[in-house]
């Protein structure tokens, strides 16, 4: 049994003991997390290689890549789909179409941009694919009128859209103004989202 | 322990060694006056915190050989100390050895019980240690290191006598088998006596007697005397026992021999005849402690202050064999990493060099591709309300009285329930690695049938033509009616007045509810 006094006449070797193992143990895992660390450096830095390795060996496949699909992006960038949103583009649009189809007027709300809600359809790998949610209010004279606005909106390329989902319903007579010739006979409402693509910030091609 | 102080003490004096790294650095004696306990501080004193060993050769000493009925652990140890505190009561120089079994039927322990019987012998000394805060590692009876010697000269005969002049007068010490078995210490000192011829055989005789009388060994019994003649002065002594007594077997072994086989300094062990069993103590840790555990407190300090120092040197050099590896892999690993950072530079370089013929891109060939596929498949996968439209236009060709109020129209996950404001909720994500929820097109269509005149029975039926058309084309997944002018469900109450209806104010309205297939 060890006593108090053998304690008291030990302490100086146990309070070395104890600094020794702490010592130790620091060390131990100071120099672990030390090689730790240059390890995570080393993988890191082995997948850039690897990566930069793939890119020579697919320079050929790259340069083919450029050859097919560069006039179509920029195609696309002229008509909005690529890049920043073109707002001004689609109300230039909004009132050109409303003119060309000639409707009783379109009332629009813009929702803030956000990441497209379906973009897993569609694989947009190191693109980000965002989207903007813009309700249409239109009066209409016949139902028909949908359809010519839609294709006068998608011909004057503010973009591209999709439609969600559009409700059409009777004029009720009484609140119709009465001092015009022709009258609209339809509300309809529409829900398109406005989509856009731009290379992510770190996949941007440098240089 | 690499360093040791050996003392020997007896009755008149003390020789006090320091030994170190295996051998006698420096040999003292020190008379038992003031100026002699004097001296043995002085020479203590330079060798703060070594152990000291001390051995005591005096004829107040005791051996008993006895018999204890075999037993285990703090039994044994009761009954042990039992029996030392009942031989010896006045000294707490006393020790205990088991010696073996016994070959009868019982196979009783045999003991060795021995004891300094006069401790007054060592008080002073041990007061100068004391005083100097050395640690007493152990006290022995001089005999019980003497074993030592059969080892060293390689002595294998079953009964052996050692016979030695020795401060305090002549030792003779018997061993039965290679294990000790009695000591005596004659008093005066032989090296006065004029005729040591006489002194030893008188001496080896009086033994003899002696062990017979102990029943230890018969006067027939064959009989080695071994003779240490440290001063080379017993030759004439060896030959005269040889002539007076052919049961006895004389060996006397010299000076240098004596030297030799123990490794030590002749001119040292003709300095004094401690000399001889200050190196045997100093060489080996014999059995036979008889010192306190009292006594010993400092010297278990100590070895658990060196067994603690020694563990702190072992973790603290694994530690640092340990944190020399990491850092030695972590340096390798660095030197690599480096190595692969060049190789990355000159890939990079290399593909600079390739791309710079290739034509002005905003983003990778990867983007410019995903980008033109994904607008292809956008416009691909678009739907719009006209294929609804037409198909509800086609079937309303057919039914004039049906007179459409409300129409609407969704491309989602979850199908449309009712016009106006209802809303698609967003679609849920995906899991990783789950494939994307297919949207279908579905439509809601709020109506009456007109003119009605309170005919619910051709009502209904228009509705369910009209609702049967729907169904009749192949893009049609569903066709639900999901309010009818009239519920003739069982389970459901129904009111009215038949008034009513001759007055045509009522309505034949309904709901119906059309899901594409989600291919379409």
């Amino acid at each position: 049994m060890i006593s108090r006094d053998d304690l008291q006449a030990l302490r100086i070797p146990l309070i070395a003991f104890a600094a020794t193992v702490v010592v130790s143990i620091t060390l131990i895992v100071l120099s672990g997390s030390f090689l730790d660390r240059a390890d995570r450096a080393k993988a890191q830095r082995e997948a850039q290689l690897r990566e930069a390795r793939g890119r020579i060996q697919n320079a050929g496949e790259e340069k083919e890549m450029i050859g097919r699909y560069l006039a179509g992006y920029q195609q696309l960038a002229r008509a909005g789909f690529v890049g920043e949103e073109q707002r001004i583009n689609w109300l230039d649009s909004l009132r050109l179409a409303n003119e060309e189809a000639r409707i009783f007027g379109v009332e629009y709300d813009i929702g803030a941009q956000k990441p497209y809600a379906y973009a897993a359809e569609f694989n947009p790998g190191q693109l980000a694919l965002q989207e903007s949610v813009m309700n249409l209010r239109l009066r209409l004279l016949h139902e028909e009128d949908l359809p010519r606005f839609f294709n006068a909106l998608a011909r004057y390329g503010g973009g591209l859209f999709t439609i969600d989902q559009c409700s059409l319903r009777r004029e009720a007579r009484a609140e119709t103004d009465r001092s015009l010739n022709v009258q609209p006979n339809l509300n309809a409402e529409c829900n398109v989202r406005w989509l856009t693509v731009k290379p992510q910030a770190a996949a941007e091609k440098k240089g | 322990m690499r360093e040791k102080l050996l003392v020997c003490v007896s009755a008149l004096q003390a020789s006090a060694a320091y030994w170190r790294a295996g051998k006698i650095a420096r040999l003292e004696q020190f008379a038992h006056d003031e100026e002699g306990l004097a001296a043995f501080r002085a020479f203590l004193a330079p060798h703060a915190n070594v152990p000291v060993l001390l051995m005591v050769d005096a004829v107040e000493e005791d051996y008993r050989f006895e018999t204890l009925p075999h037993s285990f652990g703090s039994e044994r140890a009761q009954m042990v100390s039992r029996k030392l505190k009942q031989h010896y009561r006045n000294t707490p120089y006393i020790g205990a050895w088991l010696q073996g079994r016994e070959t009868g039927k019982r196979r009783d322990d045999r003991y060795l019980f021995s004891a300094l019987t006069n401790p007054d012998i060592v008080v002073d000394w041990l007061r100068v240690i004391g005083a100097l805060e050395l640690p007493l590692a152990a006290v022995y009876l001089l005999p019980m290191v003497s074993a030592g010697l059969l080892d060293k000269l390689q002595i294998k005969t079953s009964n052996l006598l050692i016979a030695a002049q020795h401060t305090g007068g002549l030792r003779l010490t018997f061993f039965r088998d290679r294990q000790f078995r009695l000591s005596r210490l004659t008093r005066g000192d032989g090296s006065k006596t004029t005729d040591p011829v006489r002194l030893f055989a008188g001496e080896i005789s009086n033994t003899r007697l002696y062990l017979h009388a102990l029943r230890t060994a018969t006067l027939d019994e064959h009989l080695t005397v071994l003779l240490l003649d440290r001063n080379d002065e017993l030759a004439e002594v060896a030959e005269t026992i040889i002539q007076d007594n052919p049961a006895l077997d004389c060996v006397r072994v010299g000076r240098q021999e004596l030297a030799s086989r123990l490794g030590m300094d002749p001119q040292l062990l003709a300095s004094t005849p401690d000399a001889l069993y200050l190196q045997l103590l100093g060489l080996k840790t014999p059995a036979g402690n008889l010192a306190p555990a009292t006594a010993t407190l400092g010297f278990r300090h100590y070895r658990a202050r060196r067994a603690i120092y020694a563990a702190c040197a072992g973790i603290g050099a694994l530690a640092a064999v340990w944190s020399l590896a990491n850092a030695w892999q972590a340096f390798g690993v660095k030197s690599q990493t480096e190595l692969i950072a060049q190789q990355i530079a000159a890939q990079e370089q290399q593909y600079k060099t390739i791309t710079k013929q290739f034509p002005p891109t905003p983003t990778s060939g990867e983007n410019l591709k995903r980008a033109v596929e994904i607008a292809r498949a956008v416009r691909e996968n678009a739907r719009d309300p006209m294929p609804m439209m037409v198909l509800v236009s086609q079937a309303l060709q057919a039914t004039p009285n049906v007179f459409v109020r409300e129409f609407a129209w969704r491309y989602a996950v979850g199908e449309i329930e009712k016009g106006g404001g209802d809303i698609a909720p967003p679609p849920q994500p995906a899991g990783p690695g789950a494939p994307p929820p297919n949207r279908k097109q579905s439509a809601y269509i709020g109506g009456e049938i007109r003119p009605f005149r309170g005919d619910y029975r051709a009502a209904i039926d228009t509705i369910n033509g009209f609702a049967d058309r729907l169904r009749a084309d192949p893009a049609v997944a569903e066709v639900r009616l999901t309010k009818m002018p009239l519920n003739i469900s069982p389970k459901a109450v129904l009111s009215g007045n038949t008034m009513d209806s001759r007055t045509d104010t009522s309505a034949a309205e309904f709901e119906v509810v059309i899901v594409f297939k989600p291919t379409v």
